[in-house]
Order: structure tokens, then sequence, then C-alpha cells
């Protein structure tokens, strides 16, 4: 029997008729992944390692929140049990209740709601899990193929397909597939590449992130002239997508906004402070085909939409859990997915190799050490970026180290700020002004 | 699932393996955790949960290796995961993988470690463990409102069994619990967290900080440090002589140092030559020492490798001198060291990769300090063994790292950076505060840089090294602060200087 059948017939048990009256459930809900995986890896130009070896995963697991019928709650993970034990899930039953504390707000479970239709499954990945790997083994014999000269290659490539469940006491029951594919390659561990979707990487996708990573690898090859303190800055997209999983996401967390660990007051928000450039829109969208922050319903039986969080520079809403949103006192809102589902958008933004052409003095930070040691409430960030590629007069001219000082909400506020998009990456390049110096 | 039945899978498993002519590494763990975290006051989660799974490596005859792992432990899975991973391992082989038979090679071991623990998991009541740590909260709370808290407090017990085709099975326990203050201040519109822990095996940190609250004076001092950085001024960017507390030295040994010795990387290390560990080559000054190794009661202990070897001990530096590496059985003979049983992996699910324990950075050269109560009074004693002894330098700044905010490192090219949570310069006696600046540099100058210790060794800074994409506990230390002379390759960021 399947872990979520197991559990929905415990917890409807516990709920109506409860083997003792201190396990007796006011409400409850559950989700439950159950996925199979298979990876393969490169390290030092060898496939399939003994580090990377080819892999099958295979796992079915969850986890339950429960609301007891004195108002307590509890939470708990949970797996299918090991052996037959009949009294297995009676004694899990007991421990949750002895793990269960007060939590008021907490105790909302959401009514069902009709779903977005959100295309989460690519059916060619299912293939691939269920034997037909050969696209895996080939992709990673043309990396080592068509690698530059001398490189040292390191890489990974995961294919991941499943069902995800979500149960809810009132009357929510979802069950549905989706899938994940990523892969990534670096070469001397000094410039990489990666891709994460919910679908296949196309051949024209895979050829022009290739292409465009060979290109800046040549690049690195020659020293460039030294930065000055006027040199633009230019965050590559993996790069802004760090900074706004760093400096962005943690200021827009619900929870910690309520209490008043992040960078805006609860006050901010209803009062839609500007805090970036109007011309800056930030947004959470599960709703977006086959990306990775995709999804159809939150763990919490949410149906998926999106929501803004920054329109036109000011604040809208923070994003909020089930339990956020009551203590907020509205709707809850999208959640991200790490940083997969956030989208910043600039109303001047245009294609990167236009933006690029229009830089006199850049520099091109494709990766920077250290920053998730950087303070996210203030936003400041010291950081220093070895193997930047340096710009001059529209054209990459060598590598150059940088050390870079600023602060990444004034960053996004400050007019100077840009953005510039391309195909192959679903966040900004960044174009800023910051304090910038030879490392 | 208990010891015995972890054990039993395990058996299971390479009795079913005897007919294939290749060699399987069997690993299973049970894995038990409560966690709770309160904010301003209330309960925000408490939760308790299991994870128990296999993971089986098959090598082929000639080494091409696969794995396949499972938490579903449904009847047949030994059997099911078996030939999902010697189908794996013919399917490498197929493609020309690089073989290593390397596994062949490792001593048999028959082993059953007890179970450290002092108080082993759930002799203590979840219940009763609420109800100390909302104590140990609100007093906090209570003591620096100004501040706002979140408390967590999070135990664990792993037990693992690693049984082998040669008929190895090593089985031991690592229970491990941790007790963390975060506090966020403000101070006028700009606000600074912190964050501090007490750890160990068990529920007795519970005890002990209920008993001395150590940690909430650590919170309380620190919170008020942070309050200072929010409005202080930037340091100029350069180079300074610099005194860093044993969190930072911590993360100087394993980020810059640690992973560059690791037998997997020494292809791509700094520490690395041809492929080979670049032994007796001087790193750090006559006196400094780099050991690395599992202690009993420790967050990061683990006495047997993941691939059912002992771990051991290992001095990286002696003397200022490279010495040995961190070898695990695949890679440690390529790498020109010895295997030491450095392989560690976050679970079953994960292939083990040669990874730190303990690191702890000593130097023969130790000024003592004097234990003060209070961070500040700390300070002030830093100051005044410094000018006692003759050792601050000069017409400069002398700065104090305080707090390590955690690091990274290539240790192909040998760059790091550090943060910490802000700096005092103990050369100027008001002891200005500045913010704290990103400290980097060339791994191999920060180590020469290195000439003296200051306190008694503190070996509890902990953290979680996240090296393969797995997320594994590592700690360590230094003296209670570590001196480091200025030098043209380690810098402190900041304003253009």
């Amino acid at each position: 029997m399947k872990l979520v059948a197991q559990l929905e017939d415990l917890l409807y048990q516990s709920q109506l008729v409860p083997k003792k009256e201190e396990l007796r459930l006011s409400a409850w809900r559950i989700l439950v992944h159950d996925s199979e995986a298979v990876s393969l890896g490169v390290k030092d130009n060898s496939s399939g390692s003994v580090y990377t070896p080819p892999t099958y995963r295979q796992g079915e697991s969850g986890e339950v929140f429960l609301v007891w019928s004195d108002g307590t709650c509890s939470q708990a993970t949970v797996q299918l049990p090991a052996q037959n034990d009949p009294e297995y899930w009676s004694k899990e039953l007991e421990q949750w209740r002895q793990a269960s504390y007060e939590d008021p707000d907490a105790t909302h479970i959401p009514a069902p709601e009709p779903l977005p239709l959100v295309a989460v499954e690519d059916r060619a990945i299912q293939k691939i899990i269920a034997g037909d790997d050969e696209i895996l083994f080939d992709q990673v014999k043309h990396w080592l193929t068509d690698k530059p000269k001398n490189v040292k290659m390191q890489g990974s490539i995961q294919a991941a397909w499943g069902y995800r469940h979500v149960r809810t006491s009132t009357g929510l029951a979802v069950t549905y597939q989706q899938s994940q594919f990523m892969a990534w390659f670096s070469f001397d561990s000094l410039i990489g590449a990666g891709f994460a979707k919910r679908r296949l990487i196309h051949p024209q996708e895979q050829e022009d992130l290739w292409s465009l990573t060979v290109e800046r690898y040549e690049g690195m090859q020659k020293e460039a002239p030294p930065v000055g303190p006027q040199t633009q800055v230019i965050f590559a997209p993996s790069l802004t997508e760090e900074m706004l999983g760093q400096f962005i996401l943690p200021n827009f967390s619900g929870d910690r906004v309520i209490e008043g660990q992040g960078a805006f007051s609860k006050e901010n928000f209803i009062e839609h402070r500007m805090v970036f450039h109007p011309q800056f829109s930030l947004s959470i969208d599960p709703l977006r085909p086959l990306e990775l922050g995709s999804y159809l319903v939150t763990s919490e039986g949410v149906p998926a939409e999106r929501t803004e969080l920054v329109r036109n520079g000011q604040l809208q809403t923070p994003f909020l859990r089930v339990k956020d949103a009551v203590r907020w006192g509205a709707k809850p809102t999208a959640l991200p997915q790490g940083t997969a589902g956030v989208y910043l958008k600039h109303q001047a933004e245009v294609s990167w190799a236009e933006a690029m052409r229009g830089v006199e003095d850049g520099v091109l930070v494709l990766s920077v050490l250290g920053l998730h040691t950087q303070e996210a409430v203030s936003g400041s960030y010291s950081l220093s970026a070895p193997h930047s590629l340096r710009i001059l007069k529209g054209q990459i001219v060598g590598r150059t180290d940088v050390k870079l000082s600023g602060n990444f909400l004034a960053d996004l506020l400050a007019s100077t700020t840009k953005t510039a998009h391309s195909d192959l990456d679903s966040h900004p390049y960044l174009l800023i002004k910051t304090g910038i110096q030879p490392l | 699932m208990e010891q015995k039945e972890i054990q039993a899978l395990v058996r299971s498993v390479l009795m079913e393996a005897k007919i294939f002519d290749g060699y399987v590494i069997v690993r299973a763990q049970s894995r038990r955790e409560w966690s709770m975290r309160l904010s301003n006051g209330r309960f925000e989660r408490v939760s308790t949960g299991w994870d128990n799974g296999l993971g089986v490596q098959a090598f082929t005859k000639d080494g091409a290796s696969g794995l396949a792992t499972s938490d579903v432990l449904e009847e047949g899975v030994g059997t099911k995961l078996l030939a999902k991973a010697i189908q794996l391992a013919h399917r490498n082989e197929g493609v020309g993988t690089k073989l290593n038979r390397r596994i062949w090679e490792a001593p048999q071991l028959q082993a059953d470690g007890v179970n450290p623990a002092q108080k082993v998991f759930g002799e203590i009541p979840l219940v009763e463990l609420e109800e100390k740590v909302m104590s140990l909260h609100s007093r906090l709370r209570g003591a620096f409102p100004e501040g706002v808290w979140q408390t967590s407090y999070r135990q664990v017990e792993e037990e693992w069994c690693i049984g082998r085709s040669d008929g190895t099975l090593v089985s031991f326990v690592v229970p491990r619990a941790v007790l963390m203050h975060q506090g966020t201040v403000r101070d006028q519109d700009k606000a600074q967290s912190t964050l501090i822990h007490r750890s160990g095996m068990d529920a007795t940190v519970l005890f002990e900080e209920l008993k001395d609250h150590s940690l909430e004076r650590k919170a309380m001092d620190r919170a008020e440090f942070a309050r200072a950085v929010c409005n202080a001024p930037q340091l100029p960017s350069g180079h300074y002589p610099l005194i860093i507390d044993y969190g930072l030295a911590k993360g100087l040994a394993h980020e810059a140092f640690g992973h560059a010795v690791e037998s997997d990387h020494i292809n791509e290390s700094v520490l690395g030559e041809e492929g080979k560990l670049r032994k007796g080559l001087r790193v750090a000054r006559p006196g400094v020492n780099i050991i690395d190794g599992p202690l009993v009661g420790d967050w990061a202990y683990q006495p047997y490798s993941a691939n059912g070897l002992l771990r051991q001990t290992v001095t990286i530096v002696r003397d200022g001198v490279l010495e040995a590496g961190l070898g695990d059985i695949f890679s440690a003979e390529e790498a020109g060291m010895p295997v030491t049983g450095a392989g560690r992996a976050e679970s079953y699910r994960h292939v083990p990769l040669p990874r730190m324990s303990n690191i702890r950075l000593l130097v023969e050269r130790m000024i003592p300090l004097a234990p003060a109560e209070h961070l500040m009074d700390e300070v002030k004693a830093v100051r005044a063994t410094l000018l006692q002894h003759g050792e601050l330098r000069e017409g400069e700044k002398n700065l104090l790292l305080l707090g390590y905010r955690g690091g990274q490192v290539n240790p192909k090219t040998g760059d790091f950076v550090f943060q910490c949570d802000g700096i005092i310069d103990v050369a100027d006696p008001d002891l200005p505060i500045y913010q704290p600046s990103i400290f980097s540099g060339k791994i191999l100058s920060a180590l020469e840089a290195i000439r003296g210790g200051l306190g008694e060794g503190c070996y509890d800074a902990i953290g979680t090294c996240g090296k393969g994409g797995q997320s594994v506990p590592s700690s360590g230390g230094s003296h209670r602060y570590l001196l480091m002379d200025a030098d043209q390759q380690v810098s402190l960021g900041g304003e253009h200087g």
C-alpha cells in the first residue's frame, strides 16, 4: 500500500474514530513525494568515476501537519515503515501527539479551490527513468568530446520523475506527475553553465549554452587591463539569481517580515514603500510551463497563482504561507522554490547582445566567492570575484580579478541600474554601478 | 529501525551479492531527528522524523561502479537495488569510465561501535525538551528585549551499518545536538543579525545551558556588538595585521587548507603537483600545525568512514611543513598519500567523498589569555595581553575579526574569502568598531602570515560542509585567537583604500 494511502487511512480514522479521545484530529494535511531519479557525473574528464557513478535513486517520503481536537498542532516527516509492524502508525501517532505545540495561526487548512492547468511534466523524462537513459550517457560523451583542449571538466546530469500527492482534511486530494532535468558543467573549476527545468534541454539550447561557455573560457585565457572606480559592473544571470536568493528572498518571506527580522516592516508593505527603482517589478510565477519553480498547488493545498511582490518599485506583499497569511490578514500567495519561480523585470530591459555593445568600460562577473556569508537584512556585500571578464568597447578582452563592495537593495533602487535578457536564462543580466577595485 | 535490523538488512544484501563476480559496498542508515524553532516567545515549529534507507554501490570486476539507493524498505528492496547497481556498473564500464579497483585493497574490518551519547535519543521526552528550550528562549528575550530572537534546538541520531564483499561489517552511531540563538537588532534604520550556538552529542547541551547560561551571555554580547556594527564606519580596504577568532581560524583551516589536501581534489589543488600531494612543502612558519580527526562528543564526530574503514587522526601540517593529506580508499594512493579513512557521506543516498571531520590549527608560540566573561572584556584583555607582549604593530591598525559567517575557497587557484560579524581595532585604546568586510586572499599566504596563538585551544566551531552538493557536519578551531601579520596577498575588503 502506498505511503499516501496509509496516511490517509490513518488520519481519517483518527479524525472520525480515534483509538483514544486524546488522539482525535480536527484537521490535517499530507504531502508525499514518490519519485525516481537517475544521474551521471563527470569528474576530472572521466564520466561515471568512482565519485560520480551512474546512480539510481528511489524515494517515497513526505510530511504531515496535524491539528488535534484541543487546537494544538504537530508536524512530522514520514516514510513507509521498514517492516510489517501493524502497530507502526499507531505508535507514530502517539509520538506526534507528544510533539504537539500551540500555534493557533497555523491551524487553518484551506478549503479546496479549482487548480490551474500548469505543465510540470515532460514524458520524455519518464522514459529515461524507465530505462531509456542513452540520452544521459550521450550528452556526457559529447561534452567530453567537444571540450576545449587541456581543460579539466566537471559536470553532472540528472533526470527525475514522480508523483506529488497533496491531501487535506478539507477535501483536497490531488496527485499529479512532475519531472525535472538538470545539467551543469564547468571548465577548470573556473567557469561553468547549467540548465534546470521540468523538461529536457533542447539541442539548440545545449549548443548555445556550450558555445557561450567555451567562448567565455577562451576569453579568460589572457589578462585584461585592471578595472577602475568607474567601471560598469555586470552580474551574469546566474549571479543575479544568487543575489536574489541571498538578499531579496529572505526579506520577502512573510514570517520574517511579521517577526521584524527582515529589511522591510509590515507597515512598509501596507504603505507600498518604494524600495526598488520604479522601473523594476518582482514576482513569483508558478504558472509558467515547465519551469523549475512551477507547480499546481502548494504543499499546503493553495492553488498556484502569480503574485507580485514589487510593482513599479513599490512593495506589494511578502510571500505568505497559510499561517503567515492568517497573521497578515490576506490570502496565501505563490511561493518560490528556492529562487526558481522568482522573476525580476525592468521596464527598459534590452537583449544582452545590445546591452554588451553599449558597455564602454565594464566587467562581467560570472561568480563570486562567499556570497552566502553576506548579511541578508542589510543588503550589504563585500565580495571577491576572481576570474571575471573585462569588457572594453563592447568586447570581452580578457580576464581580471575584482573586489566588489556595495548594497544590493541600493543597487535595485538606483536609476543607473539596468537589466538585459538572454533566452538561455530565466534571470536577467544586471548592469550596476557599485564599488569595484582590482583584487 | 534498530541497529540489529539495519545489520540484518546489510547482511542479506551481501549474501545475495555473493553470486556477483564484482564487489559491493552496502550502506544502511537510520536517522532520527527532533527539532524545534521558537520565535518571539512562540513555537514556530516542532518536528519529528525518521529517515531509513539503503544504498548499494556495485563494482564490476574491472572496477566500474554504479549506485542504487532507496528509502522504500519493502520486501525485496535489497535484491532490486543490487540488480540496479550492478546493471549501472556494467553500463558504466561499457562507456569507458575510469576504472578503480582500490576497494579490493581495503582492510577487512568488523566493528560495532558503542553509542557515545550520555543521554540516548528519546531518554528525555520531547515535551520536556520543549519546556527547556522555551525556558531558555524566554529568559533570553527577557534579558535582551531590544532584539528579535529565534531559538532553535535540534537533536539527531544516525545509526550506520556498512558492509562489503570482503566480509567487512562496521556499525556505529553518531549522535548530535545543537542549540542556537539567532537575533536581529536595529539601530536607527539599520539592522544586523547574529547567530550563535552550543553543540554536543545530545540533550546534555540543554542541561548545561540551563546550569551556566553561557550561550545566553554570548548571545547578548553578540547582539550588543551587532547593534554597534549597524552604523559603524567601513574600513578602507587594505592589508592589515589581523587577530582572528577561532571560528574564523576553523574556517581558514577547513575552507582554505583542509579541502586542498583531500585526495580527490589533489589534481586541482594548489597543494598538489602532477596529481600528487606536495609533501615536504613549507606552507607555514615553524611551529604551525594542522590536525584533522574525530573527537568524541564533537558535532562532526564519526569514528569510521562511510566505506567501512577506521577514521584516522592526521597531522596535515607539522611544524609548518605539509606532511599528509586526507585520503579515502579510492584516490589516496593516486594522490600520493596514505588511506586515512576520510570518506564521509551525507547519507546512504550519497557517494562518500574524502572530507574533514574536526580540523584544528595550532601554533607552538602561544600567549596565554585570561578568560573573560563578556565579549568586550575579552577584547580589552586581548589588547592588554598584546601590549604586554609587544605584539601590537606600532602605528597601524591591528584588526580583530569577530564571528565566522562562512567562507569559500577555490582549491585550484588558492583564492579564499571569509566573512565575519564585525571588526575592532585593538591598536586604538577606544576599541572602535567597523563594519564587517570580506577577508580574502591566497591560502598559502594566509597560512604563512600566522605568527602566533592567543589563549587555549577551542575546537567547537561548527558548520556544515557542502562539498559535492552534500551537507555533512564539520567542526574545528584553534587557539581562542590567531595572530597574523599583514600580507600583500591577504586583504580586507571595504571602501577603496
